[in-house]
């Protein structure tokens, strides 16, 4: 067991040996798990984007008919606040009266004298931008329909032909993708990580002609191969993360608009993941059986 | 200790190595001359299993080569210890961790590995320059610490290949005392060498002379020269 940790530690202070060839490395899988990081983080925005729903609804609101306005005023400085609101317009009774009086051709078309049997109205427009617009929908419909004082509430359905095509076919481009990228990320690291192992080939014979075993020779350089993965896929998504902080608020501005997205925690692990086990493969690797 | 026969080695169509056969016992000492080419280095290189065997056999501190399986050459090598001309020695660790590498390798723990180093550094004279990185000694000291690494574990057969070609002709018979020693003390040792002094500073060696990959010289009947028309068989293809 001494053994074991003192060839563990071994791997890991071996990096210092060849601090050159060791920085080279790690810079060249850092780059690698970065990029491909930055990918992942456009695929992530544009299948966020593209789930949204982009389409145009709207809702009418009718209240009881008498409903004292001073009860309905609040109501509609509420309804105002909610988000996706585009368009708002509101009736009172009086104001509806006005409205239908003049559409069927002025004042004197309506009877004068007596109650106004028209309710306060709201017609409401929302373009929401929700993944999942059938919850969004059930959500406002309750909203709206537990206000005080409200009879009814209609809407149109939400038009987003788009946005419904792509949920469709997002599972069959993204994690194709995924997978795409996972093994270009594997090929550089493993190509990375054994030219950096490259070095210590010669260290690697004079173990074996010294008499060590595969598992002593292999134990430090599986360390080493994995730190250098751990090492490099952690900076990586570090310098990701930096990005996503200070890149992401320009992405929030007109005409983009867009909410930048980070890739998803089992993504991120794979960007940690892949580089490590490449690590160890390459370390794995390097030492060949005869000789 | 050593018992070689019949051995040959090709290269593609080159045969370094023809029909050479020989025994030497358990404390022998043998030196191995010829001109460059003639097949010294391919021999070691056989014995300590950095070549597959291909022809012949070969039986040595106990192992038969013709039958040692990859996983059975670490075990041949805690036995077997090989000194390069060219060192092969890790210049980023200090002559100490490159001579105890051999030590660590066996499991033996720092104290006793650090005794051993010293004693045998002291006996190289190299007891100074211990926690020197290996890379920044001189060709001599390297060499020194090469051999070191070599004899710290008392290995059964020390095989040396031109170990002083990178000296100066006083520190060549300094390092051949110190194998003469080594072997005093029942290590079995083969040297390669083209220097015609340090054959004359051990006479009682064994000899073989090589050329051209046969053995066409040898002074104890245990060694078989090569037979010249089994070698031109080889010719002929594997």
């Amino acid at each position: 067991m001494r053994t074991v940790l003192r060839l563990i530690a071994r791997g890991v202070g071996d990096m210092a040996l060849h601090p050159l060839a060791h920085t080279l490395g790690l810079a060249a899988v850092t780059l690698a798990v970065f990029l491909g990081g930055v990918f992942l983080m456009a695929l992530t925005t544009v299948d966020a984007e593209f789930r949204v729903s982009r389409g145009e609804t709207v809702w009418q609101v009718y209240w009881r008919p008498g409903t004292p306005l001073e009860q309905v005023r609040p109501q509609w400085d509420e309804v105002r606040r909610m988000p996706w609101l585009t368009r708002a317009e509101t009736w009172t009774p009086d104001d509806a009266l006005a409205a239908l009086a003049k559409r069927l051709g002025g004042a004197d078309a309506l009877p004068s004298g007596g109650v106004n049997p028209l309710p306060p109205t709201a017609l409401l427009v929302f373009s929401p931008r929700e993944v999942d617009a059938g919850r969004w929908a059930r959500e406002t419909q309750s909203f709206l329909k537990n206000l005080p004082g409200v009879e009814r509430v209609t809407s149109t359905p939400l038009k987003d032909e788009f946005g419904r095509m792509w949920r469709g076919v997002s599972a069959f481009v993204v994690w194709p993708s995924v997978a795409f990228l996972t093994l270009v990320l594997a090929l550089v690291s493993a190509s990375s990580v054994r030219l950096t192992l490259e070095h210590r080939r010669d260290e690697i014979e004079i173990l074996k002609l010294v008499g060590a075993r595969n598992w002593y020779i292999r134990l430090p350089l599986l360390v080493g191969g994995a730190m250098l993965g751990l090492v490099g896929g952690g900076a990586a998504l570090a310098l990701l993360h930096l990005v996503y902080r200070f890149v992401g608020p320009f992405f929030a501005v007109p005409p983009l608009l867009m909410e930048l997205h980070f890739p998803p925690p089992e993504q991120a692990v794979l960007l940690v993941a892949v580089p490590v086990l490449m690590g160890l493969t390459g370390g794995w690797m390097a030492v060949r059986d005869r000789n | 200790m050593l018992d070689i026969r019949h051995l040959s080695h090709n290269y593609g169509s080159h045969w370094a190595l023809k029909d050479c056969s020989f025994t030497l016992e358990k404390g022998g000492f043998l030196f191995l001359s010829g001109p460059s080419g003639a097949g010294k280095t391919t021999l070691l290189r056989l014995l300590h299993g950095a070549l597959p065997l291909q022809r012949g056999q070969a039986q040595v501190a106990g192992f038969d080569l013709a039958r040692l399986r990859s996983r059975d050459l670490p075990a041949l090598r805690r036995h077997v210890s090989v000194v390069f001309q060219d060192f092969r020695i890790l210049p980023a660790r200090t002559a100490f961790a490159n001579i105890a590498l051999p030590l660590e390798v066996r499991g033996l723990d720092a104290r006793a590995s650090g005794r051993r180093v010293r004693a045998v550094a002291r006996a190289l004279g190299l007891e100074h320059r211990l926690d020197t990185p290996a890379g920044e000694l001189s060709g001599g000291e390297q060499q020194r610490v090469a051999v070191a690494r070599a004899i710290v574990v008392n290995p059964q057969v020390l095989l040396a290949d031109e170990p002083t070609g990178n000296l100066d002709p006083d520190l060549s018979l300094r390092l051949m005392d110190v194998f003469m020693q080594f072997n005093a003390y029942g290590t079995t040792v083969v040297l390669a060498t083209h220097n015609p002094e340090l054959i004359r500073r051990n006479p009682a060696a064994r000899l073989i002379h090589l050329d051209d990959g046969m053995i066409t010289h040898a002074n104890w009947p245990g060694a078989r020269l090569s037979c010249r028309a089994d070698a031109c068989d080889l010719l002929e293809g594997p």
